[in-house]
């Protein structure tokens, strides 16, 4: 075995072909695979059946499909008629390939096909068991009907809900999260029983959590029991509240309790209700030791001579956490400030639990939403339209990560 | 003379302030500490007695504290209680375990695999691979969601538990984890072992897979928890009770057992236990693990 000199104007017709064509039908079997058909265990009981559907109603998506997969093709036969000639990276690339082979089919199947299938069918009128018919961007325009139709608003409602649940969520649960992780940084006994005691409700699964806090917030509950005690140390008598069935909103309680009124056509004044508090304060008791993890972490990896440089100038413990612990945490504060928008505005399973979107739609969520177009919870099944929505979330989760990241990146900045 | 025993004993009186200051400081602390452990805990305590009370103990109001006898038999009703089809809690934690550890350890080996290639291989396209995994991360669940199903319907899927393990196979965060891991490995050992001729295979086998035991024990047990954890899938998947997994299951038990809460409460526990012994005894890769995903990325 000698080492080939590499001859790059050589050209390697066989491997390069067999590349391009191995390619081009893995992608194209993925992509038959993902096809916008009607869906539903029949379609695929025999080839020809699912063909003359695919034959039906799909060309145009293969189509499409097709020409991305012949650019990917080509892209990567050029490049395995570079290295074939060097038989070190001809091996790496060959070795390389393989190795990611599992990664590349599972994520191309089950992430990019069905997030193509799902933008394809959004533009859809789409019931799984029948045919898809194209009804252009009626599915989009059907999402924001609410402004001018009141009996429409589900999604708006959905939006608005979990808008008021980042709002509020977030900045407390890193608020939190920090402070916590500043107190177990500090030098101490017993710093490995508190950190394992902190961090338990986080690997509990949420449907455990919830179910007790559903428990814990009944009428009869630890939670009134709790406001009932302590109202009653000062001579003050609890009226019990429903915590998880009151749809009385934040500012309408305000204003109130100020002798005004906000009708229920104006419901987008009346602010997070009860009941979606409620779920926000289980929400941040799980989600707080997770983040107060990721905090303590970076806090160990802060240089301790800066906080010995600073105590010699005679900074106070106040200015360094502010001078000094707040701007190393830069970094840790935009993730968990993007993962926690992130997280918050998929919130799904404290509201399939706790409240089932209600009081009076109070705590609907867009994913719980979707989830009930999908399925047909009430009503027929809509899949097209919950594709558009899910569409519509992703937008507003990739613009709202994208403002956080920049304004925390502004912000860093002045140090 | 006396001057200089002033200025000590001086010194030893603000010694002594300082240290009595630091007492009562990390006395605070302490305390701060003892107390967020409470409320921490505080669910699980008043949960795991609540599963010991009758059903009507368990609604009253005020609640007290300790049931007057301690109801053990509720955990063994809940045991053996099938709501239909076969569902019992035995037949979920099986099943659930099953799940957990199959996604686990596929994710462990597939996961190495695309790491080893991430971190050790140069070849074209691997970069832009790495970052096409990074953007994939990004994709909200949600979006997702609605077209799988459509998928796993057609595939004849719904009701199998392939409709939960193909998906898992492998995933972005266990590799992205894994690559971080790999980079931070010594090469050394590895070129000695190319230079007795050892092929990729060999090398990632006896070498790197040895030597990044601590990463894969994390992400062995974060996706563990992840799958144990899962809600929104296996709800949407499975439909029979025999086939259904803890957290579906108790949901639908709660539903069918809206009252007695003590029977509720004692089906979570069946859920959580395994979990929180695991974490006990693991807690070091579990934080290691939600550290790193935090800190590297």
């Amino acid at each position: 075995m000698h080492a080939e000199p590499s001859k790059p104007k050589q050209f390697h017709a066989l491997p390069s072909i067999i590349t391009f064509v191995s390619i081009f039908v893995v992608l194209l079997l993925i992509a038959v695979l993902n096809a916008p058909t009607m869906g539903g265990p029949k379609v695929m009981n025999s080839i020809t059946v699912f063909f003359q559907e695919v034959k039906a109603t799909a060309l145009p998506f293969l189509a499409v499909i097709a020409v991305g997969a012949a650019v990917i093709g080509l892209v990567a036969a050029r490049m395995i008629n570079k290295v074939w000639g060097n038989t070190r990276l001809r091996r790496e690339t060959l070795t390389g390939f393989a190795f990611l082979a599992p990664y590349l089919l599972v994520t191309l199947t089950f992430t990019i096909g069905v997030v193509l299938f799902a933008f394809y069918i959004s533009f859809h009128n789409y019931d799984i068991f029948t045919r898809p018919t194209w009804v252009g961007l009626a599915n989009y325009a059907e999402a924001f009907k609410g402004f001018s139709d009141s009996t429409k608003r589900d999604f708006l409602q959905a939006l608005y809900n979990v808008l008021w649940y980042s709002i509020l969520v977030v900045p407390i649960q890193t608020f939190l999260a920090i402070q916590m992780a500043v107190l177990l940084n500090k030098p101490m006994k017993g710093k490995q029983i508190f950190r394992t005691i902190f961090y338990a409700p986080s690997v509990t699964s949420s449907v455990v959590i919830t179910l007790i806090f559903v428990w814990l917030y009944l009428k009869g509950g630890y939670i009134n029991a709790l406001f009932n005690s302590i109202w009653g140390l000062f001579g003050a008598k609890w009226t019990t509240v429903n915590w998880l069935g009151d749809p009385r909103g934040l500012i309408q309680m305000i204003v109130e309790a100020l002798g005004g009124k906000i009708p229920s056509t104006q419901w987008f004044f009346r602010g997070p209700s009860i009941a979606w508090m409620a779920i926000m304060v289980q929400n941040i008791f799980t989600t707080v030791p997770t983040f107060m993890i990721m905090f303590l972490a970076a806090l160990q990896d802060i240089n301790p001579a800066l906080y010995e440089a600073a105590s010699m100038e005679g900074a106070s413990p106040r200015e360094m956490h502010s001078k000094i612990t707040l701007p190393m945490l830069k970094p840790i504060i935009s993730l968990v400030v993007v993962l926690g928008t992130i997280g918050t505005l998929q919130v799904f399973d404290q509201v399939y639990l706790a409240t089932k979107g209600g009081p009076l739609k109070t705590s609907l969520t867009p994913v719980f939403l979707i989830y009930q177009e999908a399925l047909g919870i009430n009503g027929p099944i809509h899949m097209g339209y919950a594709s558009a929505l899910a569409f519509i979330l992703a937008v507003i989760i990739f613009i709202f990560t994208f403002i956080q990241r920049r304004g925390i990146e502004k912000g860093t900045e002045r140090y | 003379m006396t001057t200089q025993a002033e200025a000590l004993d001086f010194g030893k009186q603000a010694n002594k302030e300082a240290r009595q200051k630091k007492t009562v400081s990390s006395l605070l602390r302490y305390l701060a500490l003892v107390l967020i452990g409470l409320v921490m805990l505080a669910p699980f305590i008043l949960a795991t007695v609540g599963t010991f009370k009758t059903d009507i103990e368990i609604i009253a109001f005020p609640p007290k504290f300790f049931p007057a006898t301690w109801h053990v038999e509720n955990w063994v009703k809940v045991w053996n209680t099938d709501i239909g089809q076969g569902g019992t809690f035995p037949r979920w934690l099986l099943n659930t375990g099953f799940l957990a550890v199959t996604v686990a350890f596929s994710q462990v080996i597939f996961g190495s695999m695309a790491a080893y290639a991430f971190a050790r291989l140069s070849f074209p396209g691997r970069d832009a691979i790495f970052n096409f995994m990074l953007g994939t991360m990004m994709i909200p669940g949600a979006v997702t969601l609605i077209p799988a199903y459509v998928l796993m319907t057609k595939l004849h899927l719904i009701n199998t538990y392939w409709s939960l393990i193909l998906p898992g196979l492998v995933g972005a965060g266990s590799i992205f984890i894994l690559t971080q891991f790999f980079k931070s490995i010594p090469k050394d050992m590895e070129e000695a072992a190319v230079i007795d001729g050892a092929s990729h295979l060999q090398t990632f086998r006896t070498i790197i897979l040895p030597l990044a035991r601590p990463a894969i024990l994390t992400v062995l047990i974060l996706q563990f928890q992840s799958m144990w954890n899962a809600f929104l899938q296996p709800l949407l998947y499975l439909n029979s009770p025999d086939k259904y997994v803890l957290n579906v299951a108790l949901s639908i038990f709660q539903q069918q057992y809206k009252a007695q809460w003590n029977y509720t409460l004692v089906g979570a526990m069946f859920n959580a236990i395994p979990v929180l012994i695991l974490f006990f005894i693991f807690s070091r890769y579990y934080i290691e693990g939600v550290a790193y995903a935090g800190i590297k990325g």
